[in-house]
């Protein structure tokens, strides 16, 4: 193993990101002091924590109370390399998931003389750059710096060993499971024929709902306090289990069990190895591994008459949308736009199934109701409206070149965010319905604010992606400029607050949410009517300098 | 309307500035109808610009850009309508197949369905793509994926062809049909403007060549006519090239690289 080739390799891996990062490609010039302030920053909250936690240890006077804290913090050092495990495995799977969208993947420079055990190397550390030696960064020097107040220094030595252990093992695994889902995806291309883009639309979608359903179960508060106790628990009943040998050599060593302390860490050593030694032969097995290609299609081309045309748009208009529906549900990197509503209602539908937080209290159900039925929909209108011509990536050209107007553009490009949305509003209504039971007006006066908020958001976004449209597409799509993410997503919300006023109103009036004074009743029917009326202004008004957007956007095609 | 006589392209002082590159420096074009006209030059010198500046995508600093009798800054759409693009590296939509890439441009274009169904069938035989036509771009070779973008502006019968190295990555055979086509389209009166640094291909296919330098059009004619101009009787296009423009030191350069 050439460990020059392996820092080299790592080197790469951190450079990459600079494109990520949107720094200038001209005259660019390394500032090398913003890549250590993430690890600079983790040392020094980390010692805060440790003298903050020692000095409390410190101050304790009562002997009763200190013991119980020194055990409290020990069996804390005990479950730590488990929990590091599983923290570094999420964080590396999220960067996993986060690099599948990128166009200009890392691939092994083949022809070069590297081997599949540097590259594996290399690869395995490079995952762990960022968040998660960040995470290890803050957790060691917070274990170093209690260790001195408590007067354990070996223990802390040991434990400081066993996350950066556990931390490689997280990423060998992530690297494993890497390897395997390409090669896996490739299998179900072949496999599947013709229906491999919908499988890969679904098999997505439902990934993405279980990781999130783990990730909030750990991470909610009685979660992820349940989750430590849990863990230094079924440490010693698991103990069985490769992965919590490292917990296992502490809880050895803090008993005085030498010898088992010794057999445990030789079994993670060897482990460690054993699963390195998969990586490096999965990878030289599959690392090359191209995915077949997506046939789609095959027999006698039979052009389309199209749904569309009969509703009245054109033959470009109904083109672009078939096209951009196909785009929303063939390409990975716009998978995640499904994400964000689908995070919404997870979090409420998890709350009313019990899984995440206490039970739900009558006064929150409406709350969690109206979250399910209004921010999805609008969510996506928000979203697809800032990204739908930044989507278009370098292929824009072909939208400078053809002879597309500003209003044929705006009128198809609206025309799919609010079809779209309409759909994901539905499916999560529906959801919700079922879930919460609400009575009939409502559900329904919900669904139509949930309406108009889609095609008033929609306007203002689809304006605001059509002026802030960014095309860059390497290393990773960007399709709009953070800026103008940060302020229209602002403006949604504070145009969304006006055009929801008047139910929030009705809601006060009513005596649903209590004030100290009393107000005229404004009924339903008024309050949605109103607010419906605000959502159809907000959407004209935005509509026009949508045009106007696209107007210059046809003009400015500096490509 | 086309008023006979008239040229296809017109160009009349047309400048292009980047913060401090000149892009084009004020430079006069005309091109005819049914004409092919090879556009040299090289890296930088401005080529892409003004194949940009003509297809309306670039709006010049200064000077008027006339395309079929059409201004092009007053109705870039209406030339867009008329005209077929290929540019140098052409980015297609890759998560698409290619019939259902051109299926997309087929219905941009506005043609009739019978029509695109007929003559994608063609395009797609001719140059060999039948076989990948239900595969996603993305599985494409680079050479593919031109010929696709090829077809792509064959399909709405363009009166003018403005294309940047069309025959880069294509294989030979495919390489002649594209020649082929461009010769007999330019028969039926569709004139083409081609920008390459394939001096053969200009030589052999284009009736006239403008070589622009740095911004400039240092010279522009026939062959006979750039031989005269460079003053190196019988010599071919790659030896005038590299006298107009300055550029002719090759051999020193390789001598001094061999030491």
């Amino acid at each position: 193993m050439n460990w020059k080739n392996v820092l080299r390799l790592i080197s790469v891996d951190i450079k990459a990101g600079r494109l990520i990062r949107g720094q200038r490609l001209r005259r660019y010039r390394e500032r090398k002091i913003f890549q250590y302030l993430l690890y600079g920053g983790a040392c020094i909250l980390g010692l805060a924590i440790g003298i903050g936690v020692g000095s409390v240890y410190t101050g304790v006077t009562d002997q009763a109370l200190r013991d119980l804290f020194y055990q409290g913090a020990r069996s804390l050092f005990l479950s730590f390399p488990s929990l590091v495990l599983i923290f570094s495995l999420v964080l590396t799977m999220m960067g996993q998931i986060q690099r599948m969208g990128v166009r200009a993947s890392l691939q092994p420079p083949y022809w070069l003389p590297i081997t599949w055990e540097e590259h594996t190397l290399a690869s395995t550390l490079a995952n762990l750059i960022g968040f998660p030696l960040a995470s290890l960064i803050l957790f060691s020097s917070a274990i170093a710096t209690v260790s001195i107040y408590l007067g354990e220094a070996p223990l802390a030595t040991l434990t400081i060993f066993a996350l950066l252990a556990s931390a490689f093992l997280a990423s060998t695994t992530t690297e494993i499971f890497r390897i395997l889902q390409a090669r896996l995806i490739g299998a179900v291309y072949k496999s599947t024929g013709k229906a491999a883009v919908w499988v890969r639309f679904l098999g997505s979608m439902v990934f993405l709902v279980v990781f999130y359903v783990v990730w909030f179960a750990f991470t909610s508060g009685t979660g992820s306090i349940a989750l430590i106790e849990s863990v230094a628990g079924a440490q010693q009943t698991v103990w069985f289990v490769p992965y919590v040998w490292l917990g296992m050599v502490l809880a050895a060593f803090v008993s005085g069990l030498f010898v088992q302390t010794l057999i445990f860490s030789l079994a993670s050593i060897l482990f460690i190895l054993v699963l390195f030694y998969v990586a490096v032969k999965l990878n030289t097995r599959f690392g090359l591994y191209e995915p077949p290609a997506i046939t789609v299609s095959r027999g006698v081309y039979a052009p389309k008459v199209g749904f569309l045309g009969k509703l009245g748009f054109s033959s470009l208009e109904a083109a672009v949308m078939r096209k951009d529906f196909k785009a929303f549900t063939r390409r990975r990197e716009l998978m995640y736009v499904f994400i964000t509503p689908l995070v919404f209602i997870l979090i409420p539908l998890m709350q009313y199934l019990g899984i995440y937080g206490g039970p739900v209290p009558p006064e929150a159900s409406r709350f969690l109701l109206a979250i399910i039925l209004l921010v999805p929909g609008a969510t996506m209108a928000i979203m697809l409206g800032l990204m739908i011509i930044g989507e278009e990536g370098e292929s824009v050209w072909l939208f400078f070149s053809s002879p597309i107007t500003a209003r044929g553009l705006v009128k198809c490009k609206y025309a799919f965010v609010i079809i779209f949305s309409f759909v994901v509003m539905l499916v999560c209504g529906v959801i919700g319905i079922l879930v919460a039971r609400p009575s009939p007006d409502i559900a329904i006066a919900l669904l139509i604010e949930s309406i108009v908020l889609i095609f008033a958001l929609g306007a203002v976004s689809l304006g605001a992606g059509i002026k802030g449209a960014d095309f860059t597409e390497a290393p990773r799509p960007r399709m709009v400029r953070p800026l103008t993410v940060l302020v229209y997503m602002l403006l949604c919300l504070v145009l969304a607050l006006a055009i929801f006023s008047p139910l929030l109103l009705h809601a006060i009036t009513m005596g649903y949410i209590p004030v100290p004074v009393t107000l005229p009743k404004i009924s339903l029917t008024v309050a949605v009517f109103i607010s419906a009326v605000v959502a159809l202004v907000v959407a004209f008004v935005f509509y026009r300098i949508a045009l106007k957007n696209a107007g210059e956007f046809l003009l400015k095609a500096e490509i | 309307m086309v008023s006979t006589g008239e040229p296809a392209v017109k160009l009349r002082n047309v400048a292009k500035r980047y913060v401090d590159i000149v892009a084009v420096d004020y430079i006069d074009l005309d091109v005819k109808h049914g004409e092919i006209l090879g556009l040299l030059g090289p890296n930088g010198s401005g080529k892409s610009t003004t194949l940009k500046i003509i297809l309306g995508l670039i709006k010049p600093d200064s000077g008027s850009v006339n395309v079929l009798g059409i201004n092009a800054e007053d109705d870039p759409v209406a030339v867009k309508r008329q005209v077929g693009y290929v540019p140098e590296t052409p980015r297609l939509y890759e998560f698409l197949t290619g019939l259902e890439y051109l299926d997309f441009v087929g219905d941009i274009y506005g043609i009739t369905v019978s029509e695109k169904k007929a003559r994608i069938e063609e395009y797609l035989e001719a140059l060999e793509l039948e076989e990948r036509e239900g595969d996603m771009i993305s599985s494409y070779s680079q050479g593919m994926k031109q010929k696709t973008a090829l077809i792509s502006v064959f399909l709405h019968k363009p009166k003018l062809l403005l294309l940047d190295e069309p025959l880069s990555g294509l294989d030979p055979r495919s390489a002649r049909i594209v020649k082929d086509l461009l010769r007999e389209l330019k028969s039926q009166g569709v004139t083409t403007i081609l920008s390459t640094h394939i001096l053969e291909i200009a030589q052999a296919m284009c009736d006239r060549i403008a070589i622009m330098y740095e911004g400039r059009l240092l010279a522009l004619g026939n062959m006979k006519e750039l031989r005269q101009k460079a003053r190196l009787p019988g010599s071919d296009l790659e030896d005038i090239f590299l006298k107009l423009t300055g550029t002719e030191d090759v051999r020193e350069v390789v001598e001094a690289l061999l030491k």
